[in-house]
């Protein structure tokens, strides 16, 4: 187990949870990004310890390629993400000339709903 | 046969909802059948040999989590009351509903689903299944309270009934986790007795849940609200059957509580106060529906006394008390429907001498009232008999005051009683009634005939009761008995008749008195109302719609739970790093992802995040793993086209942020970042078992053809996962076609 | 569109395209046995047309028809085996003599692979659609009129 595999996946989490909390979209995405390096680099240190590339019949002692068929996956996926949410960015761009994630609405009025002692 | 017998309601509830819409009688027809079926199934089972009906259904295996009945004598004795009477009080609604009335398919089907239900409650062998079912048992009455909820006052009484029992089942289900807990068993016959301190919690858990469902001191209140509900509603699952379920759960959980202290003395006190308080309230009430609701409040509350001083007599008396209570308080139930119909009101002040008008009426609810008081020759004679024996067997202070609190309440029976029959059918000018209707008079006559039969033949009942009071307290080896000679017990009993009728003959002589008003109920209305203003004010501060919040509170939740790995960490295992390249690494890719945080360009960042990812394709090199670092590499460049291309035309820097909030977000994802660290470091240093590599390897050589152990777990071994991936893919693909679309309409 | 007019480029990228398609075809085939597989070859052969597509090359068009062929192609894959009584995703594992390459020892995996390029080329192609049409020019001009 090696420290600074460790502390490169502490890394990616604290910045990629610092981007998603902020309020534009692009931001987002790049924590997202992020996020999903941590993810797969997580998957890969759980598989063990780093030996040769897992190819039948080519050395004694291969890695485990159980996690790295789940890592492959997940880069996949967390490509997918980026791709949709960087649509989606572009989407809000064209409606409000920003990509700023607003407050929810529909929450919004609930709070109103309350303050202003409406019945709902 | 349970399972088919569960079908068969869950049949009857589609086919009643059908039949329902043609004409609520043929929907009521259609909901008898399924009980029909299940009561001969029932008596088909007393003649056999005594063997269990038992049926699993396994859900999640590991964790217990299945249906799981069993119908022992208990149970068999509670079929027979649910499905027995239930058929009955169908054939009473058609009479109820009259010929004339339209299609209803909510009122079968929901009584119906009510009847499943109870047979689910008290088949169940498992506290899971115990639990799904009793709340089923709760919302299906809740459905059936607020059936004419067109007025307030329904909706308010249905409301009240929900939120006590539902309560009441949250409080049961947290005492049923405590007990699974202790003794790592989710099926009710292998729950070790509980004890100490958690056995204490636990007890007093369940009490509150089987106070609410049976109606006891304090949260008896919703049981005269619940009276809005119909009649045959209130005969079937007020009086005879669901409020029985509390009672029941009692005499279950009985043997388990036995060494908690606390389940005899709570139980008694809640049993105790509820049936006198209940005898008062049946004595001040001019309707008479609520007069019998405050009179099930305090046979439920004897049932309740019996079962929490668990001696081997209490125990048997309870169980024959269960099931005269039924007969007779259900009777009592359709006569009071039947002459709110034929006569047009329940007030006492304005019913009276119905004996001439309605004579096979008052005869049997002059049967089924006698058999309430305890006088013979009827079955409820031989239950209070036993009742009496059993509190008269105590010693020393038990005895004492035990004895004393069921001599009272049984005068207050006694009394209530008289009064009841007194004003209703007794002296006074005659009411003017119509027709007779057969269909309502007929289930009451059985009934009631029923506890004369049990007395004559009672071989039957004794048969009955003595087998489900042995099967929970092996001790339990009693019989009934008709006539005892002139024991004690039956000294008293008589004194009991006669005071309590000259009681109830003074209090109906007086005049009526105006409702008393209902402060507990109101009471109750309140914390409902308190609660729905709360509810509100609590979703707005939590769900303030602020997605940044949000995320940065579930972080710190998630970061608090990692604290227990701390101590799972083998600090000593660690290594610096597996390779000198790691931490070179390590350092690009954690300095490109600081970069790219603080970096105030939207290009800058999205270059970061290349390197990033060009840092990580490296790593994945030295891990040996080439498959990832070439799909990395690639992923890389495509994403960073894109961010190109689709950012490209965004502000070039990105908003200002708010100097505290920034610090706030800071702290909390470095918090977020250790927890993940901690909790991957203790994960990864302590494997379950060592990875199957030869098998792989071999298993993808034989089967996928394929050297590429990685390649082939994706495209052969694990090829579903694939298949789901690249939906994924195309799904993405669409959906950006699919807003670029909008866009190009928008501009158009 | 960020496109270059520089001549040198466009002869660059002619010139590189060839090769590209050709890697990415090794590198499909090759997956089974050696780094590499359908998706890494789908990515190389998306990168070729988002190269074509970014210098003016060429236009991205129709990523639906290469989505639908592609998830039929997968699910047929998958499917296929209940067919002749086997199980979902029962593979075939047959030897073929490929020059370059040598033995491939391959099956209804490299199919079931063909389908998961096939979709990778199509969400590349649906990106630079998307992207693309949400130009900053062409909205600004529509929508406010400017040449």
């Amino acid at each position: 187990m090696s420290i600074a595999l460790l502390l490169t996946v502490g890394g990616l989490t604290t910045t990629g949870l610092y981007l998603i909390t902020a309020r534009s979209l692009s931001r987002i995405i790049l924590g997202f990004s992020l996020l999903g390096h941590a993810a797969v680099l997580s998957l890969l240190i759980a598989g063990g310890s780093p030996r040769a590339a897992p190819i039948a019949g080519t050395a004694e002692q291969m890695s485990n390629p159980v996690p790295q068929a789940l890592a492959l996956t997940a880069i996949v996926i967390s490509f997918g993400l980026t791709l949709f949410l960087l649509a989606l960015a572009g989407r809000q761009q064209t409606l409000s000339g920003d990509d700023l994630v607003e407050d929810d609405l529909e929450d919004g009025r609930i709070a109103n709903a309350q303050s202003s002692e409406e019945d709902l | 046969m349970i399972p088919v017998l569960l079908a068969a309601h869950l049949a009857g509830i589609v086919g009643a909802s059908v039949a329902g819409y043609r004409s609520a009688r043929a929907g009521l027809l259609v909901a008898s059948i399924p009980p029909a079926i299940t009561t001969i199934w029932a008596l088909g089972q007393l003649n056999s040999a005594p063997q269990q009906a038992f049926y699993e259904l396994h859900w999640v295996q590991g964790l217990g989590l299945s249906l799981r009945f069993s119908v022992d004598e208990l149970a068999l004795l509670m079929t027979i009351l649910v499905s027995g009477i239930g058929v009955l009080v169908f054939f009473y609604s058609t009479g109820y509903f009259g010929s004339t009335a339209g299609p209803d398919a909510r009122f079968p089907s929901s009584l119906l689903a009510f009847s499943g239900s109870m047979l689910g409650l008290v088949w169940a062998d498992s506290v899971w299944t115990l639990f799904i079912f009793w709340e089923f048992t709760s919302i299906t009455s809740f459905l059936l309270v607020g059936y004419k909820h067109v007025e307030d006052s329904v909706r308010i009484a249905a409301r009240r009934a929900l939120m006590i029992t539902g309560a009441g089942g949250l409080s049961l289900l947290a005492g049923l986790l405590l007990l699974v807990r202790e003794s790592n068993t989710t099926i009710l016959d292998q729950i070790s007795p509980a004890t100490g301190t958690v056995g204490t919690v636990a007890a007093v858990l369940v009490l509150i849940g089987a106070a609410t469902k049976s109606a006891q001191v304090p949260f008896h209140v919703w049981l005269p609200g619940a009276m809005a509900a119909p009649t045959p509603v209130s005969a079937y699952l007020h009086s005879a059957t669901m409020v029985k379920a509390g009672v029941f759960l009692m005499a279950v959980m009985g043997p388990i509580f036995a060494n908690a202290a606390v389940w005899k003395t709570v139980g008694a006190a809640c049993g105790i106060a509820s049936m006198l308080w209940g005898g008062i309230g049946a004595l001040r009430h001019r309707d008479a529906k609520l007069m019998l609701a405050w009179g099930t409040v305090s046979q439920l509350g004897l049932l309740v006394t019996l079962f929490a001083i668990g001696s081997p007599k209490a125990v048997f008396a309870g169980i024959a008390l269960l099931l005269a209570h039924a007969l007779f308080k259900a009777t009592l139930f359709l006569v009071v429907g039947e002459i709110d119909i034929r006569t047009g009101t329940r007030d006492i002040a304005e019913l009276g001498g119905l004996w001439r008008a309605m004579p096979l009426t008052c005869a049997v609810a002059t049967a089924a009232g006698l058999s309430m008081a305890g006088a013979p020759p009827l079955l409820g004679f031989m239950a209070k008999e036993a009742a009496l024996e059993a509190v008269l067997g105590l010693a020393g202070a038990e005895q004492l005051v035990f004895s004393c609190a069921v001599i009272l309440g049984s005068v207050l029976t006694v009394a209530y009683t008289t009064r009841f029959l007194i004003t209703v059918f007794g002296p006074g000018p005659a009411t003017v009634v119509s027709p007779p209707r057969l269909a309502m008079t007929a289930p009451a006559a059985v009934l009631s005939i029923a506890g004369i039969a049990g007395y004559i033949f009672v071989a039957a009942p004794n048969r009955l009761v003595s087998n489900a009071a042995i099967e929970l307290n092996a001790a339990a080896t009693y019989s009934l008995i008709a006539w005892p000679g002139l024991k004690t017990a039956f000294v008293v009993s008589l004194a009991i008749l006669l005071v309590g009728s000259l009681l109830g003959l003074a209090i109906s002589r007086q005049r009526v008195r105006p409702t008393p008003g209902s402060q507990g109920a109101d009471w109750a209305d309140a914390a409902i109302d308190g609660i729905l203003t709360v509810a509100p004010s609590l979703t707005a501060r939590i769900q303030h719609g602020s997605l940044p919040v949000y995320v940065v509170t579930m972080t710190a939740m998630a970061a608090l739970a990692t604290i227990p790995f701390l101590s799972e960490i083998p600090y000593l295992q660690l290594d610096l790093w597996n390779s000198l390249i790691e931490p070179f690494l390590a350092i690009v890719i954690v300095g490109s992802a600081i970069a790219g945080t603080f970096v105030g360009s939207r290009l800058g960042a999205a270059l970061a995040l290349g390197a990033v990812g060009l840092g990580m394709s490296a790593l994945f090199v030295s891990y040996g793993a080439p498959d990832l670092a070439l799909t990395q590499l690639l992923v890389e460049t495509i994403i960073v086209v894109a961010f190109v291309l689709g950012l490209g035309r965004l502000r070039q820097s990105f908003p200002p942020v708010d100097t505290t909030w920034k610090a706030a977000r800071i702290v909390i994802a470095g918090a977020g970042g250790i927890g993940v660290t901690l909790a991957i470091a203790a994960a990864s240093t302590s494997p379950t078992g060592t990875p199957p590599l030869a098998d792989v390897s071999e298993q993808a050589v034989e089967e996928g053809g394929g050297k590429n152990l990685v390649n082939v777990i994706l495209t052969d071994l694990r090829a579903l996962d694939t298949l789901g991936e690249v939906v994924v893919l195309a799904t993405v693909a669409i959906g950006i076609l699919a807003l670029a679309r909008i866009n190009q309409t928008e501009v158009a | 569109m960020t496109a270059s007019r520089s001549s040198i480029v466009h002869v660059g990228i002619r010139a590189a395209s060839p090769l590209a398609i050709t890697v990415g075809v090794y590198l499909f085939f090759a997956g089974h046995s050696q780094p590499g597989g359908g998706f890494a070859a789908g990515l190389v052969l998306g990168a070729v047309i988002t190269l074509r597509t970014v210098t003016g090359l060429q236009r991205p068009t129709n990523a639906t028809g290469l989505l639908s062929s592609g998830i039929v192609i997968v699910t047929a894959t998958a499917a296929a085996p209940l067919i002749w009584g086997g199980t979902f995703f029962d593979q075939r594992v047959v030897s073929v003599e490929l020059p370059v390459l040598g033995t491939v020892k391959s099956g209804s995996a490299l199919i079931f692979d063909a389908g998961v390029t096939i979709i990778v080329i199509g969400l590349v192609i649906a990106l630079l659609d998307g992207l693309s049409t949400s130009e900053p020019s062409a909205i600004e001009t529509d929508a406010e009129g400017r040449p």
